[in-house]
């Protein structure tokens, strides 16, 4: 269960094992590529925690259920496009089914009552992937138009699929960023985060905010999933694993941050990459040290307002 | 009196007279004894969590740290294939861990709320990673201990942890100091102080306590006693390794804690029981066992407001 999602360490083909120009080059490719995706389903969380003030410790689990949607999909539909906007849309319903059964029942309770309840439900979704999927570890195939890989020098090349999803990552964070700070949304979204009591004075259905917010978590991890199946292998218990290192990102941004999620993702992406290959000996610990060094220099993490 | 609330009054000494005799018509060497031992042990850890989740204000993620701690200081600290004696040990352990509470402590108390969560999960993760990855210490599978400690007092032995009802009275034994030690704390000036500043830091601060050394204390007592729940479960059986540090480890004693009723102390004893209970229950009903489980506590935190404890309360006081 203590595997961090997969670091593409492997993704270069590089017949030099010494940290050359070339392998620099890669691995900061790669680092960006890790970090671009951290921050997509990093920014579901902390969307969530900032505007609702809810730490929903089962967004690993909507990871987790994008990627075994996406398998099931493909695997009856056979195509990569069809299976991924349907498990977008399965997960777009699930997120509105949770708020609206389990996590609006929650609102006036505290912290603690939150995190038990979204420990159940990590516990529901567990195992009903092992009830529906079964254990065994599952892959998808790159899509074909997006199988190559694009020659890098003479010796080496990068999978296009990797491109492909780092620029999806962050066509989705600009939208998000445009979301967020240009439109009527964004804007009750930026203003539940500063004072909820006077947006819903100010006559906003707040009930329903809250369920588009939380909904929109769930389809940006969801969507992580997704993105991130053709990547690596989906296993059971691959949704703890991210919702760790997830936590990681958003605290060293600065929880509620979009911006500071951000910036930690990519700084927990090229950490990781790169001390993969400097540090293998102290690789797993890195994340947390980092973590630990932020606090400790910025207690409330580095983009906090 | 130190139980101050009625439903205490009636459900402790009711456990504890249960507890006492109930393995005198079980065989000694039977399942329930070893089970009910666990999950006494537990208790224990899930109290000193509950101790600093409840009552301090101090919710971390990772206690789990010093269960680790407790079960990997005795395989390192004692002789391999030699008795050592159990209270000096256990002496060593918790002041050891103490030690570490008192270091890390005083590092990390300066964050609050989420980022403090977020960095005791670190710490535990990181201690986590350096056993999984040492081959001094047996890696990922961890290390077996071969000789069980004594247990004299000035040469009179009256203990033999190698006998599983021995070892239960020695673990029944421990969770009721537990209790009462956290009892009469929280009564004392001490204890006092320590409810107004989770209260109310600022109104505290201003009458001229220093907040920061009061929630250091409890977090190194709290520790302190947790190592000694890992230590107690290492020698139950007799081995370590790094799953006690793992991050679900302390996410399961934080769900038995508040389950059984966050801040009431021996709500854990609650917590505990029923959470292995269930999943006993569950266990030997059906393979998806999980399922059952995380419905019944997601059932249970929405109709329990305050745990079980908290339900109980309200049935039984005035």
């Amino acid at each position: 269960m203590q595997t961090i999602l997969r670091t593409p360490k492997s993704a270069a083909i590089s017949l030099g094992n010494s940290m050359t120009t070339e392998l620099f080059f890669v691995q900061l490719i790669n680092g960006i590529q890790y970090g671009l995706l951290l921050f997509l389903i990093a920014s579901g969380l902390t969307l969530v925690f900032g505007v609702m003030g809810i730490l929903n410790l089962a967004h690993g689990s909507m990871y987790m259920v994008g990627a075994y949607l996406v398998w099931y999909f493909f695997g009856v539909t056979g195509s990569f496009t069809v299976s991924a906007v349907l498990s977008a849309l399965i997960a777009l319903a699930l997120g509105i089914l949770i708020e609206r059964v389990l996590i609006q029942r929650l609102y006036n309770r505290n912290h603690l009552d939150q995190v038990l309840l979204t420990i159940g439900m990590i516990f529901v979704f567990n195992s009903l992937q092992s009830i529906l999927f079964g254990n065994d570890p599952y892959g998808v195939a790159v899509p074909d138009a997006l199988s190559g890989s694009i020659p890098f020098t003479d010796n080496s090349s990068y999978p296009i699929y990797r491109i492909f999803a780092a620029l999806i990552c962050v066509a989705i964070a600009g939208l998000l960023y445009y979301v967020v700070s240009h439109t009527r949304l964004g804007m009750l979204i930026r203003a539940g985060e500063s004072n909820r009591e006077m947006v819903e004075a100010l006559g906003v259905n707040i009930k329903v905010l809250y369920t588009t917010v939380f909904a929109l978590g769930v389809m940006l991890a969801a969507g992580s999933g997704i993105i991130a199946s053709p990547m690596s292998s989906i296993v059971p218990g691959m949704g703890e694993s991210v919702l760790i290192t997830c936590f990681v990102v958003v605290v060293i941004g600065g929880l509620g941050s979009i911006k500071g999620a951000f910036v930690g993702a990519l700084l927990v992406g090229l950490v990781s990459t790169f001390s993969a290959v400097l540090l293998p000996s102290i690789s797993n610990m890195i994340i947390y040290i980092s973590m630990i060094l932020v606090l400790l220099v910025k207690p409330q993490g580095l983009c906090a307002k | 009196m130190i139980f101050e609330k009625r439903t205490e009054r009636i459900i402790v000494p009711m456990f504890f007279m249960v507890a006492l005799f109930a393995p005198l018509f079980l065989e000694s060497n039977s399942f329930f004894v070893g089970k009910v031992t666990t999950i006494i042990i537990l208790s224990i850890f899930v109290m000193s969590l509950d101790f600093l989740v409840g009552r301090v204000g101090l919710i971390t993620l990772g206690h789990a740290l010093f269960y680790g701690m407790g079960g990997y200081l005795f395989v390192i600290l004692s002789p391999e294939y030699e008795a050592v004696n159990f209270w000096v040990y256990t002496l060593y352990i918790c002041s050891i861990s103490a030690l570490i509470a008192l270091v890390t402590g005083a590092m990390i108390l300066r964050t609050k709320g989420v980022y403090f969560l977020m960095i005791t999960l670190a710490l535990s993760q990181m201690m986590f990673y350096y056993f999984f990855d040492s081959l001094e210490y047996g890696g990922g599978d961890g290390m077996f201990i071969f000789v069980r400690p004594e247990t004299s007092i000035f040469g009179l032995s009256f203990l033999d942890l190698d006998d599983p009802q021995h070892f239960y009275y020695l673990a029944l034994f421990s969770l009721f100091n537990t209790l009462v030690f956290f009892k009469v704390v929280l009564r004392s000036r001490f204890g006092r102080v320590v409810e107004a500043a989770k209260q109310n830091p600022d109104r505290t601060e201003a009458l001229g306590y220093n907040i920061f050394a009061f929630r250091l204390t409890c977090y190194v007592i709290g520790s302190a006693l947790g190592a000694y729940a890992g230590f107690l479960f290492a020698l139950q059986f007799g081995f370590v390794n790094p799953s006690f540090f793992t991050w679900e480890m302390s996410g399961m004693a934080l769900v038995m804690s508040i389950l059984g009723g966050s801040g009431t102390i021996y709500g854990a004893i609650l917590g505990t029981f029923t959470y292995e209970g269930l999943q006993y229950f569950f266990e030997h009903l059906t393979k998806e066992w999980l399922l059952f489980m995380g419905s019944a506590i997601i059932l249970m935190v929405i109709l329990l407001r305050k745990g079980i404890a908290g339900y109980l309360e309200k049935l039984l006081e005035k």
